[in-house]
């Protein structure tokens, strides 16, 4: 099986598949990810924040807005992809849920995204943080860990 | 999640343990923690101490990194942890005072008894989620121009009542600090910050935030409870948010700089989160000066819930109960980092997730409490009492003058919701007269009393290590969550 995710990179069946979990923390939330690549490890990102941060089924709507990110390493500039999408949130009050990383490189991307506007909001994240953060490449693709502040 | 070896564990007196500094390599001093058996072994089960530990690493850390008895696990610091740094050589953390800058409570006192306006008390909370928005509602917001979130900035909770005329004189003397830090720089708040916070004050937030009236159930200490307004039946109103995106943006633009320039001062910190730099150095001023201007941010913004209480109040008990009144108790900051004296030496304690607690000669209390003590609340988790304590002299000595801020977390979010169903708890809070605003059963569960550590035992621990005392119980009638 093979399904496209929004990135433009056709996924067979032996390579790992992007997925995220929300693991526990006691007070926050940890954010494990896995994706074949880092291309679809930054959209599975991405996904997951609007997953907890909606509370219903949302369809993206309008224009898609373009979004640059610089960072000092990958690991921050996973961390600040994510809390750009905090910001952009709490500002438009839209969930971005719809993503195209256009450049992907260790300490940049650009990419457009596309939102919507929910009715409400299921979590209010506050940031990304860099506490226990870590990308790690695995034999078939990367994963990656994030603590939310919820 | 690394097991901790807590044999290894002194125990100082019956509440009071600690870790030595051969501990762990790094470690500067030692880690203390208040508990009794019972809590140390739910302190254990979790990265809590592990995160304190990596505090007692501090370049400039004093005496012992504590916490409190309802520490729980965070990130870069634990929540309940408490950390004092030398000034000016010594650190300051974004990671010790955490996003949220000055998260905090404020409790307010009605002139009325629980008892006589029950008939009101469903409307009352509803009108109170109608008026105070929570998320992303965009109802009740004070946008502000430019040039008054530069005063907010700078004068806190005095802007909202001097200039805005909401609220009254005795709201701010009965603030920490009188509701300004007055270190603030607003300089060091970025375009963004300023973007995110303004159309944010007045709003309460989402996660543990929450508006809960309560009912005075039980006075320990009546002198002080006098001296705070409180009286046995007593309706009150207890508001607990921060200063929102505006102050997330400023813990996010500065532990940027912090992380790239860390090195570059000779320490790579165990955790990033707890990147730092000297408080005396230009990015550890500069720091300063914008968390003092967000925790001002959070003041004003406790100061126009207070004064939408007030219009609820108003409004559905006006026509019933001649001069209905809420009067501020007390305003307290959780997550501070403030210079303060102990021992003689100017220092910076880092409080995340706790609060300040000065004792009866705290030369900072207003003149209404000066031989009493300051006012420390402690809410429970939806559903449980809260309570009114009152700081200790002796909390200089033992904790920097600090007391937790909660129960503190036990369970994850997501044990939370495997554990609790929300639709059963809403019926359960309902069963016992509790009037519960929260649009998701979900979120619900979330903050479930099960999710949380026994109240009862954690305000008994603080009390027996002498860092405050009891005065009054609360127990929740009515609920708006965030």
């Amino acid at each position: 099986h093979w399904r496209p995710r929004g990135t433009g990179v056709a996924l067979v069946s032996h390579q790992m598949q992007p997925r995220h979990e929300f693991r526990a923390h006691t007070a926050e939330i940890e954010l494990f990810l896995a994706a074949p690549d880092l291309r679809s490890l930054f959209v599975e990102a991405g996904r997951a924040l609007a997953e907890l941060m909606a509370g219903e089924p949302l369809v993206p709507s309008g224009e898609a807005v373009e979004v640059a990110v610089r960072a000092e390493d990958r690991e921050a500039l996973l961390v600040g992809w994510l809390n750009e999408l905090i910001f952009r949130s709490e500002r438009d009050k839209r969930i971005y849920l719809a993503f195209e990383l256009e450049q992907l490189t260790p300490r940049s991307l650009i990419a457009r995204i596309r939102g919507a506007e929910p009715r409400t909001l299921k979590t209010a994240v506050k940031a990304a943080t860099f506490h226990l953060l870590k990308i790690v490449e695995a034999g078939s693709g990367f994963t990656a860990t994030v603590v939310l502040d919820v | 999640m690394t097991a901790m070896d807590l044999t290894r564990a002194r125990r100082i007196d019956e509440v009071t343990w600690e870790l030595g500094t051969e501990y762990a390599p790094g470690m500067i001093v030692p880690v203390r923690f208040l508990a009794d058996e019972l809590l140390v072994g739910q302190i254990g089960t979790d990265r809590s101490l592990e995160q304190l530990i990596n505090v007692a690493m501090l370049p400039g850390i004093t005496r012992f990194a504590i916490g409190m008895p309802d520490l729980h696990e965070g990130y870069g610091f634990p929540v309940g942890g408490v950390a004092a740094t030398l000034t000016p050589d010594g650190v300051i953390s974004p990671g010790g005072i955490g996003f949220d800058i000055n998260c905090g409570v404020r409790l307010l006192a009605t002139n009325l008894e629980l008892a006589r306006i029950t008939p009101w008390l469903e409307t009352f909370v509803h009108e109170l989620s109608r008026a105070i928005p929570t998320g992303y509602g965009r109802h009740g917001r004070l946008v502000l121009e430019r040039h008054q979130l530069e005063r907010v900035l700078l004068e806190g909770a005095g802007y909202v009542v001097r200039e805005l005329g909401l609220g009254v004189p005795a709201d701010l003397t009965r603030c920490e600090g009188s509701g300004q830090l007055p270190d603030a720089e607003p300089a060091g708040v970025s375009a963004r910050a300023r973007e995110r916070g303004e159309d944010q004050l007045g709003t309460l937030g989402g996660g543990n935030h929450f508006i809960e009236v309560q009912r005075v159930v039980q006075l320990y200490d009546e002198p002080a409870a006098r001296a705070f307004g409180l009286f046995k039946g007593q309706l009150t109103v207890l508001i607990h948010t921060g200063s929102r995106g505006l102050g997330h943006q400023v813990c996010l633009d500065h532990l940027g700089v912090m992380d790239r320039v860390s090195g570059s001062y000779g320490f790579t910190p165990p955790d990033r989160q707890l990147a730092c730099v000297p408080f005396g150095s230009p990015e550890g001023r500069s720091y300063f000066g914008a968390m003092c201007a967000a925790a001002n941010f959070a003041f004003a913004n406790r100061q126009l819930l207070t004064h939408r209480v007030r219009q609820v109040l108003g409004r559905i008990l006006g026509p019933h109960f001649p001069h209905p009144v809420a009067s501020t108790v007390y305003d307290v900051a959780h997550n501070t980092a403030k210079l303060e004296s102990h021992g003689g030496r100017l220092v910076c304690v880092h409080r995340k997730g706790a609060t300040r607690a000065l004792g009866p000669s705290g030369f900072e209390l207003p003149d209404v409490y000066r031989g009493v003590g300051q006012p420390v609340f402690i809410p429970g988790s939806m559903g449980t009492a809260s309570y009114v304590l009152v700081g200790t002299d002796e909390s200089a000595e033992l904790s920097f003058s600090s007391c937790c801020h909660g129960a503190g977390r036990a369970l994850s979010r997501t044990a939370a919701k495997h554990q609790v169903q929300g639709h059963v708890l809403r019926k359960e809070l309902e069963a016992r007269g509790i009037v519960v605003r929260c649009p998701s059963n979900l979120e619900l569960a979330e903050e479930a009393p099960a999710a949380y550590k026994d109240i009862d035992r954690v305000v008994e621990v603080v009390a027996r290590a002498g860092i405050a005392r009891k005065v009054a119980r609360l127990e929740p009638v009515g609920v708006l969550k965030g």
